[in-house]
């Protein structure tokens, strides 16, 4: 299951007018999604919505259940942080770092107050054997991934972790796209200098790890990244490709990143932001006689 | 993690009648958490448990050449077992919950194949159908089970186990699927739990004293899921690994599989880690080198180096299996016999109302043709074979004498 993190030779580089095209596209389609929609009431899309609206659209918009840390929640964000730990030659594997990593972070929150993980404080007052949990489903979501690349080889090329992509649509209602990412690594500079300076440079790669298998519209999940990843920061260049890695099944799939792919991704995001606005209409909205 | 007291087809030891609360479908109520005292091997031959280095080197040293990636090999296993499948849009059943967490039941779902289902699937044609019987009771082994389980992880994680209930208890709190058991344990009378925690105890050091830390350069990991879609994802094959060792997909295997169970020694177990063994080869197109099965009472350690000849049989009664669970009869097998076929199901088959049960048909195990690229080794193997035992009557019904069941 390794990466082939390099940009695809016959994918050109998106330029700067392509991903304007791509921009006004997901902006005329997310702002007539939402016309009816009251104001102040922010819709947000994510990987998750995306997937709930194409599996299961009758649950958009139906009140979370009220969060609280579970191992399955801590073991991304302390597994990432080991992956780039192991990738700096710290340790020798996951399973050697997860427990200084989670030990160093809940110091540090002890220390100064600031987390690194925000699930220090519910870490650091679970019993032994629960923590014990937590390290080990770390351990075990953090292998596949750091066995699919040569993370070390790649050095400051690759970045494993940081913070969710975040895209706020401009206009009077609120509607954002946040989306994250495990990994992503930046084409190696093949180009003399010089040479061709007038085309964008190729973008990086991103890397996803899913759980499950990959079912439909996996592709346009992985777009979906791609898009929020270009529109969030115009300086960034726009990804050349997503890579999808599945260690369940042991699969890794990949999408080229073109206009057409993310001008089609922007429409799924202006049909998805709709649905939720509808939802969210209704769910706000209360019916007549209620309460009575 | 497996957590076996009966030997299949015999009787458990039942407190009937008694309800728990807690306990799925109010189950019976099996006492008694079988130690090793007195019948462990140590006891009658002055055989020892294997531990540390040595233990390690039993997993790693099989005494064969490690089996080298086989992309071909692994495709012919996987044509096999594929064969006569139906894809998304065929007539494979969707079925009750079975011991996946990630089931997805209802139409169009994936038939998920787990060992267990398997072996049950191809013991009994009561378990071809759907699973009324996984709703089994809480009882003690299987409590003694869940905590090992997790003091197991406890140690590959952390290398140190504290009080292991304590610590058990703990590491099953934060589970939510755990949350009936946790309540179960919580509301055991003194001697129930002292009973429980002796032996959980009793486990828990014989996991300190020999399992060496392992290195992180290994890399260990637990409760490693692997998933292997087939036809298209009408079935798919499903092994949770207690542990395992090594970088997947390497060119050469380095990957081993361990199955802890806190039961006795079963045949059943063999299957399983062979299962495993074929679905890692599928999933990696690499086999692991090895499969094993760790006994936390007795510290027994079954090792089994992974050959053709392993993947082979194993692709061949996990297609028989998937033929049971998906064939014609699944689903509309009736009860077959005046008498239980497995322990599981002797509860079950009781008639309600006390009338005598129907005598039924019973389909007789699937014909499997053998993959192609390995025919070869499956002739030898069955011309070896011929000598032993009747031709196969494969694809057969057998109608069973009422003699038989009287």
């Amino acid at each position: 299951m390794s990466i082939r993190t390099a940009g695809g030779a016959g994918t050109p580089p998106l330029d700067d007018a392509a991903r304007s095209r791509v921009r006004a596209a997901l902006v005329d389609g997310a702002a007539a999604a939402v016309t009816g929609m009251p104001t102040g009431v922010p819709v947000e899309v994510t990987l998750p919505v995306l997937r709930r609206a194409r599996s299961r659209p009758g649950t958009l918009g139906l009140p979370e259940p009220a969060f609280a840390w579970k191992p399955v929640f801590a073991r991304r964000s302390l597994g990432l942080a080991a992956v780039r730990a192991c990738a700096g030659g710290r340790f020798r594997g996951p399973a050697g770092a997860v427990r200084p990593l989670a030990e160093e972070a809940v110091d540090e929150w002890r220390r100064t107050g600031r987390r690194t993980f925000h699930w220090e404080p519910w870490y650091s007052g679970l019993d032994a054997g629960a923590r014990a949990v937590v390290l080990a489903d770390a351990t075990t979501w953090a292998t596949p991934l750091w066995s699919a690349a040569d993370w070390a080889g790649l050095g400051a090329r690759a970045v494993v972790g940081g913070t969710d992509d975040l895209w706020t649509c401009p206009g009077p209602r609120s509607v954002r796209l946040r989306a994250r990412y495990e990994a992503r690594v930046h084409p190696a500079p093949a180009r003399p200098v010089g040479c061709g300076a007038d085309r964008p440079e190729p973008g990086p790669a991103l890397v996803s790890v899913s759980g499950g298998t990959p079912g439909e519209g996996w592709d346009d999940d992985l777009a979906y990244l791609a898009l929020v990843a270009g529109m969030r920061d115009p300086g960034r260049p726009v990804p050349s490709r997503v890579v999808g890695l599945w260690p369940e099944p042991g699969l890794r799939r990949t999408v080229e990143i073109d206009e057409s792919v993310l001008t089609a991704a922007a429409g799924r995001v202006a049909s998805v932001v709709g649905l939720l606005a509808a939802a969210t209409v209704d769910h706000v909205t209360v019916p007549a006689g209620a309460g009575a | 993690m497996m957590t076996t007291e009966q030997p299949r087809g015999e009787r458990p030891t039942e407190d009937r009648g008694e309800r728990r609360p807690g306990a799925p479908g109010g189950g019976p109520v099996v006492r008694g958490v079988r130690s090793a005292g007195g019948t462990s091997p140590t006891a009658m031959s002055g055989w020892q448990p294997l531990s540390g280095a040595a233990l390690l080197d039993r997993l790693r040293v099989t005494g064969r050449p490690r089996p080298v990636a086989d992309p071909g090999l692994a495709g012919d296993l996987r044509a096999h077992l594929e064969h006569g499948i139906d894809g998304p849009a065929g007539s494979v059943p969707s079925h009750g919950p079975v011991d996946d967490a990630g089931l997805r039941c209802g139409p169009g779902a994936p038939l998920v194949v787990t060992a267990r289902r398997l072996t049950r699937a191809l013991a009994c044609p009561v378990h071809a159908t759907g699973d009324p019987l996984d709703e089994r009771g809480f009882s003690l082994p299987l409590a003694c089970g869940a905590l090992v389980d997790v003091l197991f992880r406890q140690l590959v994680a952390t290398g140190a186990i504290g009080d292991a209930v304590t610590d058990g208890m703990a590491g099953l709190g934060v589970d939510d699927h755990r949350a009936p058991l946790v309540a179960w344990i919580g509301q055991l009378a003194p001697t129930e739990l002292s009973e429980l925690r002796s032996e959980v105890e009793r486990q828990a050091d014989g996991l300190r004293r020999r399992w060496p830390a392992l290195d992180p350069a290994w890399l260990p990991r637990t409760h490693e899921r692997i998933r292997v879609p087939l036809a298209g994802g009408a079935v798919e094959l499903v092994a949770h690994v207690d542990l395992a060792l090594g970088r997947p997909g390497g060119d050469e295997a380095s990957v081993a599989l361990v199955d802890v169970t806190s039961g006795s020694r079963r045949p059943a177990h063999r299957d399983d880690r062979h299962l495993h063994a074929l679905i890692e080869t599928l999933r990696s197109t690499t086999p692991p080198f090895a499969v094993a099965t760790y006994y936390t009472r007795t510290g027994e350690l079954d090792v089994d180096p992974v050959t053709p000849e392993l993947l082979v049989d194993a692709a061949r009664r996990c297609r028989a299996g998937v033929r049971a669970l998906t064939g014609p009869a699944a689903g509309t097998v009736p009860v077959v016999d005046h008498r239980p076929w497995c322990a599981d199901c002797a509860e079950a088959l009781l008639p309600v109302d006390g009338s005598p049960v129907a005598t039924g048909r019973v389909p007789a195990p699937a014909p499997v043709p053998p993959p192609v690229a390995v025919a070869a080794l499956v002739a030898a193997e069955e011309q070896r074979g011929a000598a032993d035992g009747p031709p196969d009557t494969s694809d057969e019904v057998v109608s069973f004498p009422e003699d038989r069941a009287a």
